[in-house]
């Protein structure tokens, strides 16, 4: 029987299990989802050490809740 | 053009002038290699008592000479077995110090969570290359996995620069996980496609 995979769980298989070269498409955008992940993140979220603050993802949820 | 190969092609400008100069200057590769893993424990030192943005710029610095090195050895005709060996060994003690710099603050700051979050970040950082190393001793090649060395010191640089440091230590972790697991797989897959040994 042939396996069927949906398509989030074939980009993610891809992202985690990687097998592109730099400077490709595909390195740009996973560069781009980490650099999100490390620059959105609200330091608060992570109990971040050293950093403190919301962070801009935790400005911008403060800023819809009110 | 990526974007990322557009920063590439940029950053290469200043590295070329650079490179012309240690092979003006007859600067043996290895002395590079040496000097960078000096500069890099200073980086560390830097992030041991939490001056990050000192780190950052030290870490610049130290991964100029991680970069250059083969390049003037290529064009110095210096290249060497041992070259390559000693590289990749003190590219490790490079690694592992920064790590060991960001342990220390995390347990001077009594923060044992982060302490055991930078040291398996630290672990699977260093099998990252253990596996690729052991792989290619059994198959050609074990190029798979996003994690690399390249990718982990401008993370530890754009941690150290933003003060986003806790960040970089899970993207670290995580894809090293997954980097560590990416190889052992393709190497078991490799080797299972190979043809059988003979049997002595």
């Amino acid at each position: 029987m042939k396996k069927t995979v949906t398509l989030p769980g074939r980009i993610l298989w891809n992202a985690f299990f990687w097998t592109y070269d730099r400077a490709t498409w595909q390195y740009d955008l996973m560069v781009i989802a980490i650099l999100a992940f490390v620059w959105l993140t609200p330091p608060d979220w992570l109990g971040d050490p050293t950093a403190s603050g919301p962070g801009p993802l935790g400005y911008l949820a403060d800023l819809l809740q009110r | 053009m990526t974007v990322t190969g557009l920063i590439g092609t940029i950053c290469m400008f200043p590295l070329r002038a650079i490179i012309a100069a240690c092979v003006a200057l007859r600067i043996h590769p290895n002395i590079l290699t040496f000097v960078g893993v000096l500069i890099n424990v200073a980086a560390a030192w830097q992030l041991a008592f939490g001056h990050f943005i000192s780190a950052g710029v030290i870490m610049i610095v130290a991964n100029i000479f991680d970069f250059i090195d083969g390049k003037v050895a290529r064009e110095l005709h210096a290249e060497s077995k041992f070259g390559g060996f000693w590289d990749s060994v003190i590219d490790r003690f490079s690694d592992i110090a920064l790590f060991i710099g960001l342990i220390y603050l995390y347990s001077s700051l009594r923060r044992t969570d982060y302490v055991m979050i930078t040291a398996l970040a630290m672990m699977f950082a260093i099998m990252t290359s253990y596996t690729r190393a052991r792989a290619e001793s059994l198959i050609t090649k074990c190029k798979v996995g996003f994690m690399e060395r390249p990718e982990r010191i401008v993370l530890f640089m754009i941690g150290a620069f933003t003060n986003r440091m806790a960040a970089v230590m899970w993207v670290i972790g995580v894809l090293s996980i997954f980097t560590v697991a990416d190889r052992i797989l393709y190497t078991y897959r490799e080797l299972k496609n190979a043809q059988p040994e003979p049997v002595a």
